[in-house]
């Protein structure tokens, strides 16, 4: 019969496209910047990642990074897994936090949270946090850096909650790695800005015309973050 | 080429205070402080008269220009089209707007969704960042990271006076990216001014977040 082949076999030409490009996309970007061996390891990690509907991109790229960094190859594979780990992890994070399918951002900004030293279960915290209008990946973004500045996990959880249960705005809660950096700049610790941004006033910064009086700290060091 | 003692690295990272230093380094460890201190931090302001002096220099660049390019370029590039739209005239547009949807959707047809909504997500919000590193003893400095496939040559930095301080301003998109500096074209070094995460390879990458705003529901 020669319908009902016709038709597998355009299911499975459409089955096998996208895969297929991304396979093409994957070897396309690897090619001369890494040794075959782990253009082959990727292409398969990526072909998991896509089953899994985690993003591939960011596999890629940390394969170009090792590459890029001279790096041994079995050492950019292990790298590279890593990365698979942290993404799959961060995934299965999110959707505990009640989102059912996380778009690759998401689970690019989840990764960066647990790279950054959160855990899952404070992934799951900051997605289900994270309702209208704070996106779930800018709150995760925003949690790993402070995570990544020094502000210890559970404490970046709570300035989170504090800030966004206290009705401030998105740009609010994107400002907070800037004034984080600001008060560590003055000699406060990372724990210390963390508790001081805490509180709604400290966080909210000065009015215009009304600014607030220096608190005291050492002049500002520009070479330490 | 200067080196710093260790000490004074340290006294530079913040690590120690100068009245921590021992007598001998002290000179040492103010000049370094002072020289830290002297980095012009300021954002990059562009001269009010640039937009005048471009143009400027585009008219005399097109009058320059031979007769069959401007033949060529007056087919090949955009123009700019101008419509004004009347109120009168705003009905007639609609319905012939939901005609058109109608004709191209045919009976149980479909209609790309290529539309403006796309276009917009095509065109990523960028901003200007200025990287600065203090490298006294540097003889080439780049930076590299995910912006530009870790390419350390794409990048480089350029001396800013002679205090050993590198710096580059560059357009980035919108987004989270991961990036490290390459002194020598062999030491790689993270910004001390930027908070860095493990690179899976036994260093840190720094990281930067570019854009700030939160709008209908997407990071820019």
């Amino acid at each position: 019969m020669t319908t009902p082949r016709c038709g597998v076999l355009v299911f499975a030409a459409v089955a096998c496209a996208g895969p297929l490009a991304a396979q093409g996309d994957v070897t396309a970007r690897l090619v001369g910047r890494v040794p075959p061996a782990v253009v082959a390891a990727v292409r398969v990690l990526a072909d998991s990642a896509a089953a899994r509907g985690l993003p591939a991109d960011p596999l890629v790229d940390k394969a170009i990074e090792g590459g890029a960094k001279g790096v041994a190859p079995e050492r950019v594979v292990a790298a590279v897994r890593m990365v698979f780990g942290e993404l799959d992890a961060a995934a299965t994070a999110i959707r505990a936090g009640r989102v059912a399918i996380p778009d690759g951002e998401t689970i690019e900004a989840g990764a960066f949270a647990l790279a950054a030293g959160m855990a899952g279960p404070q992934v799951t915290e900051l997605v289900r946090l994270s309702t209208d209008p704070y996106p779930p990946a800018a709150t995760l973004r925003v949690a790993g850096t402070l995570t990544a500045l020094g502000v210890p996990a559970p404490q970046t959880v709570e300035l989170v909650r504090e800030t966004i249960q206290s009705g401030r705005s998105g740009a609010d809660l994107l400002a907070l790695p800037a004034k984080l950096q600001s008060r560590v700049a003055r000699g406060a610790s990372p724990a210390q800005a963390a508790a001081g941004l805490a509180r709604p006033d400290d966080a909210r910064g000065p009015t215009p015309g009304q600014g607030k009086p220096d608190k005291g700290y050492p002049p500002r060091n520009p070479h330490r973050p | 080429m200067r080196a710093y003692d260790p000490l004074v690295k340290q006294l530079l990272d913040g690590e120690l205070t100068l009245a921590e230093l021992p007598p001998e380094l002290q000179a040492e460890g103010s000049e370094a402080l002072r020289l830290l201190a002297a980095v012009d931090r300021r954002a990059v302001m562009l001269p009010e008269t640039l937009d005048a002096r471009v143009m400027d220099a585009l008219r005399t660049r097109a009058r320059t220009v031979s007769l069959t390019r401007r033949s060529l370029g007056w087919i090949t590039e955009p123009w700019e089209l101008r419509l004004r739209v009347r109120p009168w005239a705003l009905g007639a547009a609609l319905a012939a707007a939901a005609a058109l949807v109608l004709v191209l959707r045919g009976p149980g047809g479909t209609i790309s969704k290529q539309g403006p909504a796309a276009t917009a997500s095509a065109l990523p919000e960028s901003l200007l960042v200025r990287f600065v590193l203090y490298a006294p003893g540097a003889k080439q400095v780049g930076l590299a990271g995910t912006f530009n496939q870790w390419n350390q040559s794409a990048t480089p930095l350029v001396r800013a006076g002679s205090d050993g301080v590198w710096t580059v301003t560059l357009t980035l998109p919108a987004g989270q990216h991961q990036y490290g500096f390459v002194v020598d074209g062999r030491r790689w070094v993270t910004d001390p001014a930027a908070p860095a995460v493990d690179d899976g390879f036994g260093r840190r990458n720094s990281v930067i977040a570019v854009g700030g705003t939160v709008r209908a529901g997407r990071v820019l």
